[in-house]
Parts: C-alpha cells; sequence; structure tokens
C-alpha cells in the first residue's frame, strides 16, 4: 500500500472528533433519542445517516468507491470509538449492516449503484426470505421457486418466519433456479422488490401471543434479472457469505421478561429475590435449583470471555459455538423455576398478575432461542462435526437431483 | 506472590505434560495405585525438583512462590493425566495452611521440607461425620503454652498414611486451634481406609493422648482453614477440569475409529449429541476453574462465590462427563483394562473429598443472597 495515503491514528482521531463535534448536536441527538419507530428509520435518524454517509463515516473499511475510506479494522475502530463516545450512531455499517455487506459482496454493479447508498442511510427497509414451511433446518430443502423470462425472474412459493415483511421494500431471498441437480447447487438468491402484487403478507400468531413475524404468500413476483447476487445456481454459497455476516453481528438475542418484573431486584439475583417475595426461598431443593440456575448463566458469560480473550489472542475458539446450547437450557431452567416458585399462581395472565405474565411468557418464549435460527439438535450436530471433527450422518439427499428428494 | 507471564504459565504446562506423559501414563497409575503408598516416590522427586511440589511456597522457604493461577494451570495436567501423588495433601492443602497460619517458626521449620519433597504433610481437619465445618472437628486437645495433648479422632485425612508430620484442627477450651503432630508420635494411630478410588489415598486417625506443638497465629483458626481449602478447591477443580477435557477427548477419538453399522459410531446423532453437550459442560468447568483461581489470585470481593462455584461446576462435570463416556463407549469401557473407570472412580471420588457440589451450591446461593 503507497504509504502516503495512509493517514496517521491521532491524526484521524482528531478529524472525527472534530466533524462530531460540528455535527453532532445536542438538538439532534435529542430529537433522534424521541423518534424511534419500532420498525425502519425515523425521519430524523434518516437525515442525521445521509450526513454521516456523505463525510464517508459510514463504512470506512469499504472502498472509496462505496462511501468508505479503505480504512484498516484498526482506524475504524478509531471512527467508532469517537462516535460511541458521543453516543452518536451511524458508523460502523461496514460490520453491522447486514443487507449493505451482502449486496456489496455480491450484488451487480446496476443494484449496487441503485442501492448501496440508500441502505447505509436507512431510506430502503428489509426482511430475510428464507425459511419455509418444510426447510426449516433443513434450509437446502426449499421450494419456493425462480423461474427466469426474459429479463426477469417470476417468483412462486412462500416463506414463514419474516421479521419486517410488512413495511419492507425489498427481502433477501433464496429461490429455487434448478431442479434437475443435487439440492445445494440448484439455489439463487435476489434482492426480491416487496411492494408488489405478487406478494402477500400475513402476520403470524406466535406461541406466546404476540406477532412479530410474517407469512408471506409469493404468487407470480417478479424480480428484475440484476437483482441476482452471486452466481445463477451458487445462492447456497452467498447465503453462506449472508449468513457469516448475520452470526457476526447476532449477539445475545433473547429477550427478558415482558413486563418490568426484574425491577424488584436490583442488585439480587431475580429469582432469589422472586422465591424471597414467595416465602418459598428456605426450601433447599428449590435453593439448590435456583443456585445451579444461576451458575448457568455465569459459566455462561465466563465461557463468552474466555472466547473472547482467545479470539483476542488470534486464537479461534470453539467456546462461541456453545453459547446458543447455553443459552437454551438457561431460558428453559429459568422459566421452569418461576413457575415453581409462584405455584398456583403461574396460572392466571394479565397486567395484574405481572409474575405470572412473566413466567409464561418465558416458558413460551425460550423456544424462540432452542428453535430459531437451528435448533438445538442442528446446532449438536454442528458443534459434534465442526468442533469436535465427529463424521457427518450419511445424507441421503445431497447428491440426488432435487426433483427427485422426497418431501413430507 | 508472583504471576508468570502467559507464555512462562504455557512453558510450565509443557513441561509437566511432558513429564507426565513420559513417567504418568497408564500402565504407570496401574502400577502405582495397585503400591501401598500409593505414589511413586521417585517421580514425586521429580515433581519436586521442577517445583511442583512447592509450587505455591514463598520463594523464601524453598518453594516456587506463585499463586492459584499457576497452580490451576497445573492440576489440569495432573487430572489428565490421574497422577497418584500427595501433591494436594501436602502441596497445597497443608502448604496453604501454614501460609495462612502466619506463623514464622513453624512454617520455616516445616514448608522448605514440604517444598523439596522430603516431608510428606496432610491437614486432619473433620471426623467421621465427613463435614467441613468447624462443628465437624472431633480432636480435642488439653494442656498449656508448653504441652498439649490431643485426643479423639479425624477421618478422611488425605495421603494420612504417608505423611511425616500432621497439621491437626482440635478443640480447645478457648476455642479451635491447630497443631503439629509428627507421625511417629506415641498414642497416634493412623490406618488407611480401603477407597474404591484405588488412586486415591484416605486414612482415619485416632488421638489418644498425643503430644502436640501448638502452632500461634493472630487469626481466627477456622479462617485459615477455609483460605487453604478455598485453594484446594481450586486445584481440585482444575483437576477436575483438565481430567473432564481429557475424557471428552479420548471419548470423541474413540467414536471417530469405532464403525458399527458400517459407519463411525460418531456419526450417529445419538452419540454427537452427548458429545456436544458434555463439550459445553466441560469448557464451562475449564471457564469455571480457571475464573476462580484468577479471582483468588486476585483477592477479588467474589472469590468466594467464584470457588463454591468452581468446586460444584467441576466435580459435577468431571462426575457426568467421565460416566458418559462409558456409555458412549459402550461393552469396551465395562472392562477393567479399560481406562474410563479409572477417570469415573476419581470423579466420584474427587466430587466428595472436601464437601458435596449441595454443600458449595448452598454456599454459592449464600454468597449471593448477601
Amino acid at each position: 500500500m503507497d504509504t502516503n495515503n495512509k493517514i496517521a491514528d491521532e491524526e484521524l482521531r482528531a478529524q472525527v472528533r472534530s466533524w462530531l463535534g460540528e455535527n453532532w448536536t445536542q438538538a439532534k441527538a435529542a430529537s433522534l433519542k424521541q423518534h424511534q419507530p419500532l420498525w425502519g428509520a425515523s425521519d430524523e435518524l434518516k437525515s442525521w445517516l445521509a450526513e454521516v454517509v456523505s463525510a464517508r463515516w459510514a463504512a470506512p473499511r469499504w472502498p472509496t468507491e462505496w462511501f468508505g475510506r479503505d480504512l484498516s479494522n484498526k482506524q475504524a475502530k478509531i471512527i467508532e470509538a469517537e462516535f460511541a463516545a458521543v453516543r452518536a450512531p451511524g458508523t460502523g455499517q461496514d460490520r453491522t449492516n447486514l443487507w449493505a455487506n451482502t449486496l456489496l459482496a455480491g450484488g451487480t454493479e446496476v443494484l449496487k449503484s441503485k442501492l448501496i447508498g440508500p441502505l447505509l442511510q436507512g431510506e430502503v427497509n428489509m426482511c430475510l426470505l428464507y425459511s419455509e414451511p418444510n426447510a426449516g433446518s433443513d434450509l437446502a430443502g426449499i421450494r419456493t421457486r425462480a423461474d427466469r423470462q426474459e429479463d426477469h425472474y417470476v417468483v412462486n412459493g412462500q416463506k414463514v418466519w419474516t421479521s419486517g415483511a410488512m413495511t419492507a421494500d425489498y427481502g433477501m431471498l433464496i429461490a429455487r433456479t434448478d431442479w434437475d441437480v443435487p439440492k445445494h447447487q440448484g439455489i439463487s438468491y435476489f434482492y426480491c422488490p416487496m411492494k408488489q402484487e405478487g406478494i402477500e403478507v400475513r402476520p403470524l400468531r406466535q406461541i406466546t401471543n404476540e406477532s412479530q413475524f410474517n407469512e408471506v404468500f409469493i404468487t407470480d413476483a417478479l424480480i428484475p434479472a440484476e437483482n441476482l447476487l452471486g452466481n445463477f445456481n451458487q445462492g447456497w454459497q452467498m447465503l453462506q457469505t449472508a449468513l457469516a455476516y448475520e452470526r457476526l453481528i447476532m449477539g445475545e438475542g433473547a429477550r427478558g421478561p415482558r413486563s418490568g418484573g426484574n425491577k424488584k431486584a436490583k442488585n439480587v439475583e431475580v429469582l432469589i429475590a422472586l422465591a424471597r417475595e414467595a416465602g418459598v426461598l428456605e426450601q433447599p431443593k428449590l435453593r439448590q435449583d435456583i443456585a445451579q440456575m444461576i451458575a448457568y448463566k455465569k459459566l455462561n458469560a465466563l465461557n463468552g470471555a474466555r472466547g473472547k480473550a482467545d479470539i483476542s489472542q488470534g486464537a479461534s475458539s470453539s467456546l462461541m459455538s456453545l453459547g446458543k446450547l447455553a443459552m437454551s437450557r438457561i431460558l428453559h431452567e429459568e422459566a421452569r423455576l418461576r413457575t415453581e416458585i409462584l405455584g398456583p399462581g403461574s396460572l392466571f395472565e394479565g397486567s395484574d398478575y405481572s409474575d405470572a405474565e412473566n413466567a409464561n411468557f418465558l416458558t413460551f418464549q425460550a423456544y424462540l432461542t432452542s428453535i430459531g435460527g437451528g435448533t438445538d439438535q442442528i446446532q449438536r450436530n454442528i458443534i459434534g462435526e465442526r468442533v469436535l471433527g465427529l463424521p457427518k450422518e450419511p445424507e441421503v439427499d445431497k447428491k440426488i437431483p432435487f426433483r427427485e428428494v422426497r418431501a413430507s | 506472590m508472583n504471576k508468570l507471564s502467559l507464555e512462562e504459565r504455557v512453558a510450565l504446562r509443557d513441561s509437566v505434560h511432558q513429564l507426565l506423559t513420559n513417567e504418568c501414563d497408564e500402565s504407570a497409575v496401574r502400577t502405582t495405585m495397585e503400591t501401598t503408598s500409593g505414589f511413586d516416590p521417585v517421580l514425586w522427586n521429580k515433581l519436586a525438583e521442577m517445583g511442583i511440589v512447592g509450587l505455591i511456597i514463598n520463594e523464601d522457604q524453598g518453594g516456587a512462590g506463585v499463586g492459584p493461577i499457576e497452580l490451576e494451570t497445573v492440576m489440569e495436567e495432573v487430572g489428565a493425566a490421574l497422577l497418584c501423588s500427595p501433591l494436594l495433601a501436602s502441596g497445597v492443602l497443608a502448604a496453604e495452611l501454614l501460609n495462612a497460619l502466619q506463623n514464622d517458626d513453624v512454617s520455616s521449620q516445616l514448608l522448605p521440607a514440604i517444598a523439596d519433597g522430603s516431608c510428606i504433610a496432610t491437614a486432619a481437619l473433620t471426623g467421621q461425620s465427613g463435614c467441613w465445618t468447624e462443628g465437624g472437628v472431633t480432636v480435642s486437645a488439653k494442656g498449656n503454652t508448653n504441652e498439649w495433648l490431643l485426643s479423639g479422632s479425624a477421618s478422611y485425612v488425605l495421603h494420612g498414611q504417608n505423611a511425616n508430620v500432621l497439621l491437626v484442627a482440635a478443640s480447645t477450651s478457648d476455642g479451635l486451634s491447630m497443631f503439629v503432630v509428627e507421625a511417629e508420635a506415641d498414642g497416634l494411630s493412623i490406618s488407611g481406609l480401603p477407597t474404591f478410588d484405588h488412586t486415591l489415598r484416605l486414612a482415619e486417625i485416632s488421638f489418644d493422648k498425643v503430644a502436640a506443638e501448638r502452632i500461634t497465629t493472630q487469626r481466627p483458626v477456622w479462617d485459615a482453614v477455609i483460605q487453604a481449602l478455598d485453594i484446594t478447591l481450586v486445584a481440585l477443580a482444575g483437576e477436575q477440569a483438565g481430567a473432564a477435557e481429557h475424557c471428552l477427548a479420548a471419548t470423541v477419538d474413540y467414536a471417530k475409529t469405532r464403525i458399527q453399522f458400517g459407519r463411525a459410531i460418531g456419526s450417529f446423532q445419538a452419540i454427537k449429541h452427548m458429545a456436544a453437550d458434555l463439550l459445553l459442560e466441560t469448557e464451562s468447568s475449564i471457564s469455571a476453574a480457571r475464573h476462580a483461581a484468577a479471582c483468588l489470585a486476585d483477592g477479588t470481593d467474589d472469590a468466594t462465590e467464584a470457588v463454591s462455584l468452581a468446586a460444584f461446576a467441576c466435580a459435577d462435570t468431571f462426575v457426568s462427563t467421565a460416566a458418559t463416556s462409558v456409555q458412549m463407549y459402550g461393552g469396551i469401557a465395562f472392562t477393567w483394562e479399560h481406562p474410563a473407570h479409572l477417570y469415573l472412580r476419581r470423579a466420584r471420588a474427587d466430587a466428595q473429598l472436601f464437601g458435596s457440589s449441595s454443600f458449595y451450591r448452598e454456599r454459592f446461593i449464600q454468597q449471593l443472597e448477601a
């Protein structure tokens, strides 16, 4: 690299700091904090992001032709640290913006020119069109089809577990484009326009009685040919790239109780506080179970810290693959103990019964972690095969044309 | 107390690993465990020469002068190799008890010989109840400043039959005290107990007016005992975590090569899922043991909580890993010749040595309630 183009760390830090000093005013910060819609970006956020993008702070690791600065990871972190210090959003999108990263990695020049800027500026809402009713853990078994007709693709099928589908402008879609090759080899990856007649979005009512996900019914929807990401029929590889970004971004996704049930326990573990309040904290069996449950939580945190330390010393760490299994057990066990503490008090629902609400909500919500993003059983396969190096189960559908694969 | 750098700790670990690979393989363990003493004096001397026996003894007393972090590192290797030795009794429990009592005269009289391995010391702290609290002490002492006589009994004394010197907790008219007793003293009767873990040595000791030297100290005596037990628990946790990790790795290796139904048994999800679950447990136990060691070394406020967590998490993990590995191996592990039962025996013994998992879960929740 031409050293003349390199900027010194301190000079960069001074530049960011002075830019933020001039542009990130208290009024802007306050108005951003005030307007936080559930989905998508507020107008206030969009206009701030536009400033960040045009000053080239949004994705500093990226090449200059795509709003970036070609900076090293280390220098990009300097920028992120300065933004974080004043709580300004918008930088680090070269790490955190799933949509823009995936598009940059695999998009056509036409599509990149059209969407990368708007994506960085929060102008485009997105969703994921991966899972199907018959392709959950076995994602490569998708049956939504995309057929090429002249300068576009015609799509038919059904997607599920789609969050944000109601407001999305585009969905990142995988669809089958060749039925005569084995299952991983006939999939393509698209940016699918959502605001069109062939797309119908219906909210799903979940086990918790909430609705965060949708079903998407696709009937003769059209996708322009230039919206293909990666190569035709090589969508599985493109998906791996996108999933890698997604894993990088996803931290611990588990939610706490529905209402502010943790307030009663400022510095004490919540289960201890709940058991004390219910007058059952002295029951020996319950004490052992609560201690064990808190131990699981602490051990998971210690594993996470050790994994991060390994990685920061340049070693790879198998510890990161264990977090999901650990968290599933923690959430199910916490819900079980909350229920046990309440006894018959767990029978009720509604705002007058917030402890019961929490216990019951968490009991059902725990499955989001143990099923979502691949079931715990799939995760155990992954740990067994990729971490411990155990041989794979023979796959009966891997080498035959997808057309001949047995379906439920 | 000194702390080794990461590189130095890796080197320490490697040299212990090398020594144990050479001198403490499975056949050596099987030979040693059937001897009367239950340890190999030649290997013991080598461990002492390497500074392992005196690891946590101060440099001016002939030790290496390091702390719980280094000790835990060494113990992971000790556990993996199933070392048979009085290391935990002499170099850890007795040594730290003397450190904790802060009596310079007694320390300089005993610690150098403990560090160089020539003196094997142990602590007699509990009686038949096996209860590791002050109330568990069943030896009493009568006497005055110059002459003390001990009566009563102690049990579960680690390597009591191999000890030259005993540190004995005994109640006196003004509270608990620690005493030094020579193994040859009149009125002392030490009998080895038959343990199902053949790599372990435990003794029962009866005292009939045995002459003893009182260790005077400024500290409440049971506080010193707890300090010694805490570092012993961290060492034991390291042993358990290292042994559990070894059990899993050996079982996984076997599952890759054992063929049934035309495929390696490790390709079956029934086996794979057991292994994945055990990996979560073994990695958690290593995190717990190392964290407890770091907390003790730094004297953090939550050190007791961290030690309690490591005590039950590592004990339970070693037992479940060793037990599940037998199931994963299948028939081959139901034989005496296969090493799986040696680990399961050590695991079940380690889980009881200084109190059960339930005891430490209770201590853990009491810390959190406070």
